[in-house]
């Protein structure tokens, strides 16, 4: 069932003229007074003991009123993170979870953790004072590959994680893979890596902590995706009960996962808020956010994919390495749950065995990053799908067309366990070889050799799983007031995702009453306490608030059904709705929805929860090497996706968009680079971090194919993630693609012009 | 970035004044390295003396078989200049490369040669077209300016004025940028010059350098053919993450052989 026609929107998105000409209001645009700033000392190594932490110079330098360590930290049992791998291990193993003092008390584990935090009257001299505390270290070896941190002999992080290994897992059926493996016709072999990236959102991190003594609460300005779950981490973080914490959040400048966890940093300004009995202000810096702000991906994956005779898969096995750096992630479960789900992505192959490692290493914690493991499980199968395909000789999208779950088996129960609700992916792909006309590539080309350029082709055709959440249900509040006017109070929050447009929309829709009646209201302060909800993340936020969006709107114009039947002098049976006005089916007489608020204020709070919705899509990417440089460039990127019923075009082709640009990003130039031996970051700043560009990406094709969802509803299915989890194998595929005639067998992401180049020589000196 | 005194100098001379006066001042023109060193707290000048307005530095004229332009002026005047794109069109070109938008409206040609950033573009040009560096003291060839990484032929106190580019015969500059930083990984001016051919290179090593070889090649037939398989000691080439000193001496000779097509008519 879907609702009908979304009549009552705008064509672009309502929040765009605000947040591109300088009117957001964004964390680090708010002061409160008697404010106090912080500075956070951090260590400029990745492994050592901690020997001793003296403040006394730093106390005397003017204007300092606090400097807090490891030490304040432990006394007031900041120390243990909530960790999310609660799933169990192999053989019931659990997770072994380090602990982490919000500053660094006894050792520190990576370059960047915090170790002090200095608060004065102003950052300067917070800054200044924090190179007057001296800390002695005894340095220690230190371990950056997680393959590395699990190997005999490995740098040993921490205590209680033996050898490293914070979790070992399992799923799938090791006898039937190994089985149909020993029948396979075929098998292609392929290890793969997906690289650690920094997240980078363009809003660097800004806090303030305020601690009422009275109350004895804390009221902290963040930028976050949502305030529910961060606050249930940082109470487990803290202790301080979740009653207690109070949270304003304005506009939020990108948040892609790493704007959901409780940081060390928030626990550590609460400490200081409460010693100084002032509020504490801290602003990262954008080489902070680099390197303390938690990173996305870092997985190495060995596959392996068994065909038949005729290129039918018939067994996948799966060795994940998964760093999850020095300490886990409150947010780090979906990034490994996430590749479960939808292991064999769209196609059936009926045996399927995986095992995960998960290591810990002298690095930034790794957490969620847009699509949080979807699009690292799409770049592995994918990457074998068309590397089989290469080895076959085959047509990549005809192997793929072979493989294909039929329309007719859906529900589609899947070896991993997990059910996909509906897609139609002979159709999707179809209709993509057509938009990106795979039948005319050969042409394409014969002209770009005749330029002297290498041409390649990349398809991808993937599915992922969105909409579920962690929250025991979403609540939205509508509050109808006289003027007719509705606000919508929702605890998911945008960071810029445009649910100004799309959740204003579903309730203009629903109510039939004009756009421009409907406000929306993110995380404010006084329903924090009163209502639930999923934080934005996981691209569940329409599926899930915007579909109780739809209910709460349903649920409004039933609760003013009977108080205007009374109104109306007629049985409630007797009065329709339409269009913002209820009337009676005889008199004609009617009663305007502002009039139910004319003494006060109508409120209705409505509920849902709803399991996941798959979204699927496939890309097809062609890019042009020049041999020179070995620069590979995009020459055209064609998408289909069906996403289900689209509320909004503009703001999903925005965020298809983002996430195509995102995942070409981190195939052709994003990594985060540690240095093997001292753990030093080597691409701290800008000038060494590759950030994909505007001209990155030529304009995308793109259409839509949508199967609705019956999950909630609205139809829709998640769309936030949907861009990298296609554009990650389809770049790199077509990458490949280019590479294969010279013999060139695989790369690992990032394929920069010299990895592409070196390559390239070797191909032809025969040693690749 | 540590507290410091900035003082706006109303003239050359007062700003020099300041320089002799305040061993660890610093000039500020664009600002485009200093301010962000500066942020990291890796310079701490005492005194920042901002030289950025003043009409002494600004100019760009062509007269007697020169181009002259002044410290002062920016990237972007000297990209959009009809009198360098008449004089040294590759000259325009290489300063509408440099940065970004934000770069070249603040940058200045006389702070990028006095940063000398192994990676920047201008020392390229000014060695490529043996152009002399007219400072508040004396005037200094190329050869002798350029002194490896970050290190000039500037005293303690002296203010670049202006640059003296005598007019090639035609010259090209063709670059590839660093995928991270945008800079130049290596970036190679070519010039068909009174006193011969000269290749300028830069990106590629610890600081600008001629590459003779090509030249001597070059000077023979001057064709792209001419730098195949010519040798290119990658040795004292960079080599970092992001490309070793073999895939850079490729660039070299890549971008050498492009910035040859592009004064041949083709691109």
């Amino acid at each position: 069932m879907s609702a009908k026609a979304h009549n009552h929107g705008p064509v672009g998105r309502v929040e765009d003229k605000r947040l591109v000409t300088g009117g957001g209001t964004f964390a680090a645009d708010y002061n409160v007074p008697g404010q106090l700033h912080g500075y956070f000392l951090r260590s400029d190594r990745a492994h050592a003991e901690i020997v001793a932490v003296n403040t006394e110079r730093a106390m005397k330098h003017a204007g300092v009123k606090a400097v807090i360590t490891g030490a304040d930290a432990v006394r007031a049992g900041y120390v243990k993170p909530m960790h999310t791998l609660t799933f169990p291990g192999k053989g019931g193993m659990q997770t072994r979870a380090p602990e982490r003092p919000v500053l660094a008390h006894g050792g520190v584990h990576f370059v960047g953790e915090a170790v002090a935090l200095v608060v004065a009257e102003s950052a300067e001299a917070a800054q200044d004072a924090a190179e007057l505390v001296e800390i002695r270290y005894r340095d220690l070896p230190a371990v950056v590959a997680p393959e590395g941190a699990l190997a005999p002999g490995a740098p040993q992080l921490h205590g209680n994680v033996p050898g490293n290994l914070a979790l070992e897992a399992e799923v799938g059926d090791a006898a039937a893979v190994e089985a149909a493996f020993a029948r396979a016709a075929h098998v292609t072999r392929l290890k793969v890596e997906v690289t650690r990236v920094a997240p980078n959102p363009m809003e660097p991190r800004a806090y303030i902590a305020s601690y009422d003594a009275r109350a004895d609460s804390y009221t902290l300005h963040v930028c976050c995706q949502g305030i529910t779950t961060l606050r249930r981490h940082l109470s487990a973080y803290t202790g301080v009960p979740e009653e207690k914490l109070h949270f304003e959040v304005g506009d939020v400048g990108g948040g892609f996962g790493q704007r959901t966890p409780a940081y060390p940093e928030h626990g550590a300004l609460m400490l200081a808020a409460k010693q100084t009995g002032r509020p504490v202000r801290w602003v990262s810096t954008r080489s902070e956010g680099i390197a303390c702000d938690t990173h996305g991906r870092a997985n190495v994956i060995d596959g392996a994919l068994a065909l038949d005779r005729e290129g039918r898969f018939v067994a996948m096995r799966l060795d994940w390495v998964n760093d999850m750096g020095a300490y886990l992630s409150p947010a780090s479960m979906g990034h490994i749950r996430n590749t479960t789900t939808c292991m064999t992505g769209v196609y059936r192959i009926p045996a399927l065995y995986a095992t995960y490692r998960v290591a810990l290493t002298n690095t930034n914690p790794v957490s969620s990053y847009r699509g949080a493991g979807r699009p690292d499980i799409a770049y592995t199968v994918e990457r074998l799908v068309s590397q089989a395909a290469t080895e076959l000789k085959m047509d990549a999208a005809e192997l793929r067309r072979r493989n294909l779950i039929p329309p007719e088996a859906f529900p589609y129960k899947t070896p991993t366990g997990s059910t996909y609700e509906n897609a139609d992916l002979p159709g999707l792909l179809e209709k993509a070889l057509k938009l990106a006309d795979w039948k005319g590539y050969a042409k394409r080309r014969a002209q770009t050799e005749k330029a002297g350029k290498l041409r390649g082709i990349g398809i991808a055709t993937v599915i992922e799983n969105t909409g579920a959440g962690q929250a025991a249900k979403d609540e939205v509040e509508l509050e109808l007031d006289a003027a007719g006017n509705i606000t919508v109070y929702t605890m998911s929050k945008s960071q810029g995702h445009g649910h100004e447009t799309t959740f204003a929309t579903i309730v203009a829709d629903a109510l039939g009453v004009p756009f421009e009646r409907v406000r929306l209201k993110q995380c404010t302060p006084e329903r924090q306490h009163r209502l639930q909800g999923n934080h934005t993340g996981g691209s569940r936020s329409t599926v899930g608030a915007g579909s109780v969006c739809h209910l709460a709107a349903q649920k409004l114009i039933e609760h003013g059904r009977a108080a205007a039947a009374l109104e109306l002098a007629v049985e409630p049976s007797q009065v329709e709705y339409a269009d913002g006005v209820y009337r009676t089916k005889e008199s004609k007489r009617t009663l305007k929805l502002g009039d139910l608020a004319r003494s006060k204020p109508v409120s209705v709070i409505a509920e849902g929860k709803f399991g996941s919705t798959f979204p699927n899509g496939c890309h097809i990417a062609e890019v042009e090497i020049d041999p020179g440089t070995g620069a590979a460039e995009i020459a055209s990127y064609a998408a289909v996706d069906d996403i289900g019923t689209v509320i909004n075009h503009a703001v999903v082709e925005g965020q298809l968009h983002g996430g195509v640009a995102m995942g070409a990003g981190q195939v052709l130039g994003e990594k985060v680079v540690y240095d093997p031996g001292s753990g030093q970051l080597l691409t701290g700043s800008f000038m060494d971090y590759y950030m994909p560009r505007a001209g990155l990406v030529p304009a995308i094709r793109g259409a839509e194919h949508a199967t609705p969802s019956s999950v909630s509803p609205l139809g829709v299915k998640g769309v936030g993630e949907s861009g990298c989890t296609g554009s990650l194998p389809a770049v790199a595929n077509a990458v490949m693609d280019a590479l294969a005639p010279l013999g060139v067998g695989h790369l690992d992401m990032p394929l920069t012009p010299s990895k592409v180049w070196h390559a390239m020589q070797d191909a032809r000196k025969g040693r690749h | 970035m540590y507290a410091l005194n900035y003082v706006k100098a109303k003239s050359l001379k007062e700003a020099a004044a300041i320089l002799a006066k305040n061993p660890e001042a610093k000039l500020l023109a664009g600002g485009m390295t200093l301010i962000p060193t500066m942020k990291q707290r890796l310079a701490r000048p005492t005194h920042v003396v901002d030289i950025a307005g003043l009409s002494e530095l600004r100019g760009i004229v062509s007269k007697g078989g020169k181009l002259v332009i002044g410290a002062g002026t920016k990237h972007h005047d000297v990209a959009t200049s009809a009198v360098v794109r008449k004089a040294i069109p590759a000259l325009a070109g290489l300063a509408a490369e440099i940065g970004d938008p934000q770069v070249r409206n603040r940058g200045t040609i006389g702070g990028s040669l006095a940063n000398n950033d192994p990676a920047a573009d201008y020392p390229a040009a000014v060695l490529g077209l043996g152009a002399s560096v007219v400072t508040s003291k004396r005037s200094i060839a190329a050869e002798d300016y350029f002194q490896g990484l970050f290190a000039t032929a500037l005293d303690a106190g002296e203010v670049i004025v202006r640059v003296e580019f005598p007019l090639p015969k035609r010259a090209a500059y063709s670059k590839f940028h660093h995928p991270a930083s945008g800079y130049a990984m290596a970036g190679v001016f070519i010039a068909q010059t009174a006193g011969g051919v000269r290749v300028a290179v830069t990106g590629a090593g610890p600081g600008v350098f001629r590459w003779t070889a090509a030249e001597a090649a070059l000077a023979k037939s001057f064709k792209p053919a001419a730098l195949e398989g010519l040798a290119l000691d990658a040795s004292g080439l960079n080599s970092d993450i992001h490309a070793d000193r073999d895939y850079r001496a490729n660039l070299v000779r890549v971008m050498a052989k492009r910035a040859l097509a592009k004064l041949s008519g083709r691109k």
